[in-house]
């Protein structure tokens, strides 16, 4: 494997400081669901992490091993038990703000901000990797990381060629008459335009998404792929099946309507790589089967 | 036009009419300039043409007629429901319908989405029933008194709101429907809402109808009504069903539409309905037209893709300052006052001795909190080393929710004593909401979430609402019913601003979650500390003004008569109110009943004098917050219940009891 000019500063990094060499073997605990796929990637299991219930619904994949212990809701994380799990380490991110003072109180917190304001949380995705993967003595591994998603999406790129040049909406609906869509600056949004596809969706969105939008917005996207991300609700499918609105739309109509598999819309690398991975999939299905 | 008609019927009342026809008119040229002012579609114009004829005939006009049937069905439920229960403030908001309906539609979306594919508005009218049967089951026995019945809606509505709020933080990616659905939009893609409201609103006009008889006796009281041989439950209970069936299908079809229900019904009287058959014809009309009108307003302040607010949030930000102006002028006519909750029974002989029993039990609580819990291997008593570890953990949120809880309490004996109203407090009054209003203004003004300016925001907006309601009340001497109307009227308006805030999904939205749900989790020493020195600094000079806090219930005039400068000490003690409300649901959020409960606790169980009843209520507050708080901690380990919810699933309940069975002590 050859290495970039970063790497090989990231690799000479890990050899002058010691103690990132030592972190191999840390007790490493997150509170975060970006930071526990991409712990899980870097082949890391945390001791503890929250909400793996929602998770394994949410985000998939990677899978948790049982030996991660489950420190409850992401709103309310139980310190007490992040305590008796005795983590050397716990990541963090910018949602937990006011909380850092009490889990430093267990151990030496580190936080990330994927997602926050103006910033695209694709690169900052690629820093968190990074930094996780210098502070555990795994930089090598991180960087690996990196350049397989790179490769990935390169060979996504290529699939995509003969693709029809026409936009995409991302789309969560929330009930059936309101969807959410996800921006530019969504971790969606700037896939799309690392695959070289359009946001079909051209307003302003703040924090990702804009919520709620009526459904008879998607009037105003005819030519695009409607790309709905899950959770659908359960009447949805139902009801639009029968829409008259629905069957009208131009996208329905020439079977623009793509179905994904649930993805964290907040996630890292692993999600931007599983969202990637299952819209190019769905487009190669799109093309031999009808659907709407 | 149908709304023409039905005015004309109702010649009473001519030059209202006008008016409203006059509204109906602006309703429709709103309807008309919402159709002509959306920006064309982009593309090929042989394909978009047929998508705008598509647009307007499945979305925007399905939506204006939704927007009519769904404001002529709240307004007919709410008339209905004052008419049968002889309460002006009865609305299916009030009544806990529309919370019921959203509890059971958020937790069948949660944890059974099989129940919303089968039927969408059969899991809202059970849980709208749901709610109505509860608190009419526990105001029967006080004869559907008035306050009883709404105090039991409201105490319905916060349990049901803290449960609602628990079940989305704990389903987090179901958030986006359920706030879409909480806060009522109306975007239409079909016939479908049209086709489930008509006839139900037709079915549930003509029961109107045909009760219109037995619902003109029901205006009588009870004995007279009896005496003419009417058989009065079976009546009341038949309008009570069509009511309910009405609000839970339009909270099925488009959410909680705020305050048209409660609106259209009093603004018929002030139009000057008088009889049961003129305001059941006025006041679907008069919902209609609001509703419409407020719909068309969302669209067209909108960014033509997207609503301004949702419609639902809307008509509360409309429709509570009209009541609110209109207050002073609704005559509660024909209408025998409602009985107070019980006093005493009788007097603690010696107070101090039994605040110090209190105490006792406040401390033993403490000690409870601080080493029985959960880990990972069972219950487990904390001791040595385990204790010390775990201390600094279980230490700050035990302090703050005992803090908080004190201060409530205090703020609700101010409150109860300041208006001389005993069912006044932070959360009755929109005190707390005004914080959450407060709060979400500061998310949007202040970049960085810092903890200071959480809280300042959170005191400014408990203390702006608590001085309009002041003003409110001194303006135009309002009787408790008319403040409690009021209160719920800057609550709900206060939701709205909230709900509008939550329903953009974003991280502020979901600060505002975790603090509606009151969680004491992220509480740490510097919150623990704010907590300490705010209940020192606050609560400790209430004991000097002990003479204010007994002559003051007594009225305004005994007051200036004894020499006290009214305006001076009202404002002081509003101020104190404020703040003390702003600070407790700063720490456990604006959704435990505490404030009204510790009070009242203090009085029924003998602290009669001013200062006696603050200490008890003190005491009271904070000791049923840490129960709570520990409750919360152990209940469903490692998930941790907010802690607001246990306070008002344990206070709320023991004070229906109360209240349900005041009648027979005194």
């Amino acid at each position: 494997m050859r290495l970039t000019r970063r790497q090989m500063l990231a690799l000479a990094g890990a050899i002058a400081l010691p103690a990132p060499a030592r972190a191999a073997g840390l007790r490493v605990a997150t509170v975060d669901w970006a930071v526990l796929e991409t712990l899980l990637a870097l082949g890391v299991v945390p001791v503890a992490a929250t909400e793996l219930l929602q998770f394994h619904e949410v985000a998939v994949e990677p899978a948790v091993p049982a030996s991660v212990t489950d420190l409850g809701l992401r709103g309310t994380v139980n310190f007490e038990l992040l305590r008796l799990t005795r983590p050397d380490l716990i990541f963090s991110s910018s949602f937990y703000v006011s909380s850092e003072p009490r889990m430093r109180l267990i151990a030496p917190v580190e936080s990330f901000a994927i997602y926050a304001r103006g910033q695209p949380p694709f690169d900052a995705a690629v820093r968190m990797t990074r930094s996780i993967g210098q502070r555990l003595g795994l930089a090598e591994a991180a960087e690996r990381y990196i350049a397989e998603t790179e490769a990935e999406f390169a060979g996504l790129r290529e699939r995509l060629k003969s693709h029809d040049g026409r936009a995409v909406i991302p789309i969560n609906l929330g009930d059936p008459r309101h969807f959410r869509v996800f921006g530019a600056d969504s971790m969606f949004g700037e896939v799309l335009s690392r695959l070289n596809l359009a946001n079909a969706w051209t307003e302003a969105t703040s924090y990702s998404a804009m919520a709620p939008v009526g459904l008879e917005a998607l009037a105003r996207v005819p030519e695009a792929w409607i790309v709905m991300i899950p959770p659908v609700p359960p009447d949805a499918e139902r009801i639009l099946a029968r829409s008259a609105f629905w069957n009208a739309l131009p996208n329905v109509r020439a079977g623009r309507v793509l179905r994904l598999g649930s993805i964290n819309p907040y996630g890292a690398l692993p999600a931007a790589r599983r969202f990637a991975r299952l819209l190019v999939e769905a487009f190669g299905h799109a093309g031999t089967k009808p659907l709407g | 036009m149908p709304e023409r008609s039905l005015l004309a019927s109702a010649p009473a009342m001519p030059r209202a009419a006008l008016g409203w026809a006059g509204l109906a008119l602006l309703a429709a040229v709103l309807a008309l300039a919402v159709a002509l002012t959306r920006p064309p579609l982009p593309g090929d114009p042989a394909v978009t043409q047929a998508l705008e004829q598509i647009l307007l005939w499945q979305s925007l006009v399905p939506r204006a007629v939704t927007a009519l049937l769904a404001g002529a069905a709240l307004g007919l439920s709410g008339a209905l429901l004052q008419q049968v229960l002889r309460n002006p403030i009865a609305d299916p908001s009030t009544l806990g319908i529309a919370s019921g309906a959203q509890l059971a539609l958020t937790i069948a979306t949660a944890y059974a989405p099989v129940l919303i594919a089968f039927s969408r508005e059969a899991v809202a009218l059970t849980g709208g029933l749901a709610a109505v049967g509860i608190i009419l089951g526990l105001s029967w026995r006080r004869g559907l008194d008035p306050i009883t019945v709404v105090l039991s809606g409201m105490v319905i509505s916060l349990i049901a709101a803290a449960l609602s709020a628990t079940v989305i933080l704990a389903k987090g990616e179901y958030v986006l429907s359920l706030f879409i659905w909480g806060a009522g939009s109306l975007n239409q893609q079909s016939w479908d809402a049209v086709i489930a409201l008509a006839p139900r609103l037709a079915l549930g006009f003509a029961a109107a109808l045909l009760l219109l008889r037995p619902l003109g006796l029901l205006g009588l009281d009870d004995r007279s009504a009896r005496s003419l041989g009417l058989a009065l439950h079976g009546a009341r209970l038949l309008v009570i069903a069509v009511a309910v069936w009405l609000a839970a299908t339009v909270t099925a079809e488009i959410g909680v539409i705020g305050f048209v229900g409660l609106a259209a019904p009093a603004l018929a009287r002030i139009a000057g309905a008088r009889t049961p058959r003129q305001i059941l014809l006025a006041a679907p009309v008069i919902g209609a037209i609001i509703l419409s009108l407020t719909d068309s307003a969302v669209q067209l302040l909108g960014s033509g893709t997207a609503d301004l607010a949702p419609t639902g949030a809307a008509t509360a930000l409309l429709g509570g300052p009209l009541l609110l102006w209109l207050l002073p002028r609704v005559r509660m006519v024909h209408r025998a006052q409602a009985g107070l909750p019980p006093s005493a029974p009788h007097r603690v002989r010696r107070p101090l001795t039994a605040a110090i029993w209190l105490a006792g039990l406040a401390v033993l609580l403490v000690i409870v909190a601080l080493t029985l819990g959960r880990g990972p291997d069972g219950w487990e008593i904390a001791t040595g080393a385990v204790f010390s570890d775990l201390l600094p953990f279980r230490g700050p949120r035990i302090v703050a929710a005992g803090m908080a809880g004190a201060m409530l309490g205090a703020a609700g004996t101010l409150m109860q004593r300041l208006t001389g109203n005993p069912l006044a407090g932070p959360e009755v009054l929109g005190v707390s909401a005004g914080g959450g209003v407060g709060l979400a203004v500061t998310l949007f003004l202040v970049p960085v979430l810092n903890p200071l300016y959480l809280v300042l925001g959170i005191a400014l907006g408990s203390l702006a609402v608590l001085l309009v309601m002041l003003a409110l009340a001194a303006r135009s001497g309002f009787g408790p019913e008319r403040l409690l109307l009021a209160g719920i009227a800057m609550g709900a308006l206060c939701m709205a601003l909230i709900s509008t805030v939550l329903a953009q999904g974003d991280l502020r939205a979901y600060v505002l979650l975790v603090w509606m749900s009151g969680s004491t989790n992220r509480v740490g020493e510097i919150e623990a500390w704010t907590g300490v020195i705010a209940a020192a600094v606050l609560i400790a000079p209430l004991f000097l003004f002990w003479r204010w806090l007994d002559i003051l219930p007594l009225g305004a005039g005994s007051s200036r008569s004894l020499g006290l400068g009214l305006t001076r000490s009202r404002l002081t003690l509003a101020t104190f109110g404020a703040l003390l409300t702003g600070f407790a649901s700063f720490l456990i959020g604006p959704l435990s009943l505490i404030g009204l409960i510790a009070p009242h606790l203090a009085r029924l169980t003998g602290f009669a004098r001013g200062n006696h009843q603050l200490l008890a209520a003190v005491l009271i507050g904070g000791a049923t917050m840490i129960l709570a708080d520990w409750l919360s901690r152990i209940a469903a380990f490692p998930y941790q219940v907010p802690v607001g919810l246990f306070a008002a699933l344990i206070g709320g309940p023991y004070l229906i009891w109360l209240l349900s069975r005041g009648d027979t002590d005194g």
